[in-house]
C-alpha cells in the first residue's frame, strides 16, 4: 500500500470510529455509549425536599451524523435529564422557561396533586417566557415513568420535551426476581422534522406578538383564542369570531407524518447500544414519548416483560416482541444467554428508516462484551474484491444504504 | 458536439431510473382585477375589468450537494392592454443559487430600479415617482422599468445588511437583438427580516443604490455615456404595534441625467434630463386575530427637473383595502396626478383615476423540507444548512 493510501484509509477509519465505533468492544466505545442514555439530574436537599432544577430552551440536536434540527431541550438535552428518586421522596422541580414559548410539565404516570399535573388551563396556567413554576409532589408509584410538556403537546413532545422519571424502591421487586447490575433507559420518539420546523417558526412568531400584547395588559379572548367558558366561545362565534381550526382561518389540515425515529434523541447510526455479558441480566426501561406504535423485537433472544406502566407484573411474560404504544412504558429483562451482536429494532420497519431510507431510525444492537475475537469476523465474503487496503472482515459495519 | 453530449448525459441518466429528490415547489398567484374610471383633460374613460399586474409564479428549489441551495423560478404576468408586450409577459425566468450569506441570480427578474415596496394597488401605480426609469424604453409599458435580464450577486452581512452588485440588460426596442449588459450598479440595504417584525423596531429598512445605464446615444464618450441614478429609501414603523400598525416609507431618486438634455419634448428626454423624484406613503394597518383586516394608506410624490424649474410633476394616491377572507381583499384606490404645462407633450395636465378592485394573492410552498434564511429559528437560534 502506498503511504498516501495508508494515510487516507487511516483517516477514514478514524472517521468511522467517531460515528459508529469500528471496535464496539473497546473500553472507549463502551464508555462513549454510556453518554447516549439520559443523564441523571442531580438534586439539592432543601429540608425534606429533593430539589431539582429544570429549564427549557431551543437547541440544535443532531439526530444522525450531518442531520441537525432545532429542538426544545430540557437542560440542553434531548431527552431531558432523568429524574431518579425513591418512592415516598418529596420532590420539588423548579422549572424555568428560558424559551419564547409557553410550556408546562406533565408528570406522566405519577400520582401528583392535581394542580401539579401540568395541563395548561385545566390544572395550571402555562409557564410563560422567562417565568418559573415550581412542581411539588410525593414520588409515587414505583416504576418507570416520564415527564413531558403538555402545551402544544403534538409539537413540543416531538420537538424533544420529554425525559424519564424513575421511582425506585429499596427492595426492588424486579431485582429480587432477576438480579441485575446494569440497566438502560430507552425513550422512543417519532418526528416529522418539517412539521417541527414550520410549527416552531409559526409559534415563535405568534408569541413575539402575543408576549408584547400580554405585557401591556391587552389580552383579547378572540385574538388569543382563549375563552373562560364554552358559552363565551359560542357567544363569540355568534358575534363573528371564527375558530382557527376552520379552513378559512389558520388550519392547514396537515397532520404530521413522522420521517425520523429516535431512541434517546438519536437515529441509527447514532443510536445507543445495549451491552451485556454472558450470564448477565440487564434491565431495559422502554418509554414511548412519541406518537407512533413501536413493535420492538429482539433477535436471538426472548426477554422478560416485568413491568407495565411501571407496575410490576405478578407473572413476567416471556416474549421476543413488545408493542410499545404512545404514552406506554415497559420494563424488560434480557438474559445474556446467546452471545453475539443482536439487532433490537422496531418490527414496523417503516420506523427503522431515516427520511425514508433503510436502515435508520430506532435500530440498535445488543452487544455481548465477551464475544470472542474470532467470532467478530465475517466467516467468508466469497470472491468479492473490496477496495484495496480496506478490510471488510470486521463486524459490525456502518451501513447506510442496504 | 457539446450539445449532443449534454443530451446524451440527460438520456443516460433517465435510462438508469435514478430516483430524484422531489424539490420544494412554490406557487405564487396574484390576481388583481379592478374596474377603473379615469378623468382627465381629454374626457372620461373607463375600463370594465383591468386585470393587469395579475401574475403567476412557479418556483422549484432544492438543496445542492454542499451548503448551497438552487432555485428555478418561472413567472408570467398580464401586462397593460396597450403595452406592446402581447397578452402575456414572462417577468421571471431565472435561476438562483444561494447559501446563508450569498445569493447569485441570473435570468429575467425584477431589477434594482426600486428599493422599497409601497402600498399601492398595483406595483406600477406611481412608476414615474418610485422607479428609476429605463432610458432605453419608449415608455409604452411599465415592465421595461421593472424587469430585465439580470445577473446579480448579493452578500448578506449580520443577517440584515444586503450588499448587491448587479448588471442588467434592459429592454431596448431600438436594439431588440442586443442582449449585452446596458446597466450596472450596486445597492446596500439594511432590512429587518419579516419574521422579526414584531420585535417592534422603528427602523425597518434603510438603504441606497447607484444605477448606471450605459447610454448608446450618439455624442457621448467615457463617463458621460453613463446615465447615473442614485436611490435612497427608508421605512419607519411609526407605531410598531401588532394590532394598530402605522408605517412610513420614503424613497428618493436623483437622476443625474445626461449632459445637454435640457428640454422635455419626448419620453426619451424625460428620462434623460436631470431630475429628483420623491415618493412617500403613510399606512395604517389594523390586524385582527393576527391577520390583516383593514389597511388605509396615502401616498404623495413629487418630481422636479434641475434644468427646467417650471416643469414639475405631482401625485396623490390613496387606497383602502378590507380583507374578506384569507388572502382575499376588496379595495378602492384614488389617484390624482398633476403635470406642469412644460410636460404637456408627454403627460396630461391632470388626471383623476378611481379604481374598485378585488385582490387575491396566494403563496404556498409544497413539499417544504428546509428552512428559510430569514426564519426565526435560523435567525435567532443558529442557522442550519
Amino acid at each position: 500500500m502506498k503511504r498516501k493510501d495508508f494515510l487516507r484509509y487511516s483517516a477514514m477509519g478514524m472517521a468511522g470510529l467517531a460515528m459508529f465505533p469500528a471496535n464496539v468492544f473497546s473500553k472507549e466505545s463502551i464508555r462513549a455509549n454510556q453518554t447516549l442514555f439520559p443523564e441523571r439530574l442531580p438534586y439539592t436537599k432543601a429540608g425534606e425536599w429533593k430539589e431539582f432544577e429544570v429549564s427549557i430552551a431551543i437547541a440544535i440536536q443532531e439526530l444522525a451524523p450531518a442531520m441537525k434540527i432545532h429542538t426544545l431541550a430540557f437542560n440542553g438535552q434531548v431527552p431531558g435529564p432523568e429524574i431518579r428518586v425513591k418512592a415516598g421522596d418529596k420532590v420539588r422541580v423548579i422549572f424555568k422557561n428560558e424559551s419564547e414559548l409557553n410550556h408546562t410539565i406533565h408528570w406522566h404516570g405519577i400520582y401528583v396533586p392535581w394542580r401539579m399535573d401540568g395541563v395548561p388551563y385545566v390544572t395550571q396556567m402555562p409557564v410563560m417566557p422567562g417565568k418559573e413554576f415550581v412542581y411539588e409532589f410525593i414520588a409515587e408509584p414505583y416504576g418507570t415513568h416520564f415527564y413531558h410538556c403538555h402545551w402544544g403537546t403534538l409539537l413540543h413532545m416531538q420537538s424533544g420535551m420529554f425525559g424519564s422519571v424513575i421511582i425506585e424502591e429499596d427492595e426492588d421487586p424486579v431485582m429480587k426476581q432477576f438480579p441485575y447490575e446494569r440497566e438502560y433507559t430507552l425513550i422512543y420518539s417519532a418526528h416529522d422534522v418539517n412539521f417541527i420546523r414550520e410549527e416552531l417558526n409559526g409559534m415563535l412568531e405568534r408569541m413575539k406578538e402575543r408576549s408584547y400584547l400580554m405585557k401591556n395588559g391587552r389580552f383579547d379572548p378572540e385574538r388569543f383564542n382563549l375563552f373562560d367558558t364554552k358559552e363565551e366561545l359560542l357567544a363569540a362565534i355568534d358575534n363573528g369570531y371564527q375558530p382557527p381550526y376552520l379552513f378559512n382561518r389558520r388550519s392547514s389540515a396537515q397532520l404530521p407524518v413522522p420521517n425520523w425515529f429516535t431512541v434517546n434523541g438519536k437515529s441509527y447510526p447514532s443510536t445507543p447500544n445495549l451491552y451485556i455479558k454472558s450470564g448477565e441480566n440487564i434491565r431495559v426501561r422502554l418509554i414511548n414519548a412519541g406518537t407512533e406504535n413501536h413493535h420492538l423485537h429482539l433477535h436471538g433472544h426472548d426477554f422478560w416483560m416485568v413491568c407495565d406502566d411501571g407496575v410490576p407484573l405478578p407473572q413476567p411474560w416471556q416474549r421476543n416482541t413488545v408493542s410499545l404504544s404512545p404514552g406506554k412504558t415497559y420494563d424488560i429483562i434480557i438474559e445474556g444467554k446467546n452471545r453475539g451482536i443482536w439487532t433490537f429494532h422496531d418490527h414496523d420497519t417503516r420506523r427503522v428508516t431515516n427520511n425514508g431510507l433503510y436502515p435508520g431510525g430506532n435500530l440498535l444492537a445488543l452487544i455481548y462484551e465477551d464475544l470472542p475475537v474470532e467470532e467478530r469476523m465475517v466467516s467468508s465474503i466469497g470472491k468479492m474484491k473490496m477496495q484495496e487496503g480496506r478490510s471488510m472482515n470486521l463486524l459490525p459495519k456502518v451501513a447506510l444504504d442496504e | 458536439m457539446k450539445r449532443y453530449l449534454t443530451l446524451f448525459i440527460a438520456t443516460f441518466s433517465s435510462l438508469l431510473s435514478i430516483s430524484q429528490v422531489l424539490p420544494e415547489i412554490e406557487l405564487g398567484v396574484k390576481g388583481v382585477v379592478s374596474a377603473n374610471i379615469g378623468i382627465n383633460s381629454a374626457g372620461v374613460s373607463s375600463a370594465v375589468s383591468d386585470f393587469s399586474d395579475s401574475q403567476i409564479l412557479l418556483g422549484f428549489r432544492q438543496k445542492l450537494y454542499n451548503k448551497w441551495r438552487g432555485q428555478m423560478v418561472f413567472g408570467m404576468q398580464f401586462p397593460d392592454a396597450d403595452s406592446d408586450l402581447g397578452q402575456i409577459f414572462y417577468n421571471h425566468v431565472f435561476i438562483q443559487i444561494e447559501d446563508q450569506k450569498n445569493i447569485i441570480k441570473i435570468g429575467r427578474s425584477s431589477t434594482r430600479t426600486i428599493l422599497n415596496e409601497f402600498p399601492t394597488l398595483r406595483d406600477d401605480d406611481a412608476l414615474y415617482f418610485n422607479y428609476s426609469l429605463n432610458p432605453f424604453s419608449i415608455g409604452s409599458n411599465t415592465q421595461d422599468n421593472q424587469y430585465g435580464n439580470v445577473i446579480e450577486y448579493t452578500r448578506i452581512f449580520a443577517q440584515r445588511y444586503w450588499l448587491s452588485f448587479h448588471g442588467e440588460n434592459f429592454s431596448n426596442l431600438s436594439k431588440p437583438e442586443n442582449f449585452e449588459l446596458n446597466s450596472f450598479g450596486f445597492a446596500f440595504l439594511y432590512i429587518v427580516p419579516e419574521s422579526q417584525r414584531w420585535n417592534r423596531e422603528v427602523l425597518q429598512r434603510l438603504g441606497f443604490s447607484y444605477n448606471n445605464y450605459v447610454s448608446d446615444d450618439a455624442g457621448y464618450e467615457g463617463f458621460d455615456r453613463y446615465l447615473k441614478n442614485i436611490l435612497g429609501t427608508v421605512t419607519l414603523n411609526l407605531l410598531p404595534d401588532p394590532v394598530h400598525l402605522i408605517d412610513f416609507k420614503f424613497q428618493g431618486i436623483y437622476n443625474i441625467g445626461l449632459a445637454g438634455v435640457d428640454s422635455v419634448k419626448s419620453y426619451s428626454d424625460y428620462v434623460r434630463t436631470p431630475s429628483m423624484a420623491t415618493f412617500a406613503t403613510l399606512r395604517y394597518l389594523y390586524r385582527k386575530l393576527e391577520r390583516p383586516l383593514l389597511q388605509l394608506s396615502v401616498g404623495v410624490g413629487f418630481k422636479s427637473f434641475d434644468l427646467l424649474p417650471d416643469s414639475k410633476q405631482g401625485i396623490l394616491i390613496s387606497n383602502v383595502f378590507y380583507r374578506i377572507g384569507e388572502n382575499f381583499d376588496i379595495g378602492f384606490q384614488y389617484r390624482y396626478t398633476q403635470n406642469s404645462a412644460e410636460l404637456a407633450d408627454i403627460f396630461p395636465a391632470s388626471a383623476h383615476r378611481f379604481q374598485f378592485s378585488f385582490v387575491y394573492s396566494v403563496n404556498q410552498i409544497f413539499n417544504k423540507h428546509f428552512d428559510d434564511r430569514n426564519s426565526i429559528l435560523n435567525l435567532e437560534h443558529k442557522y442550519i444548512n
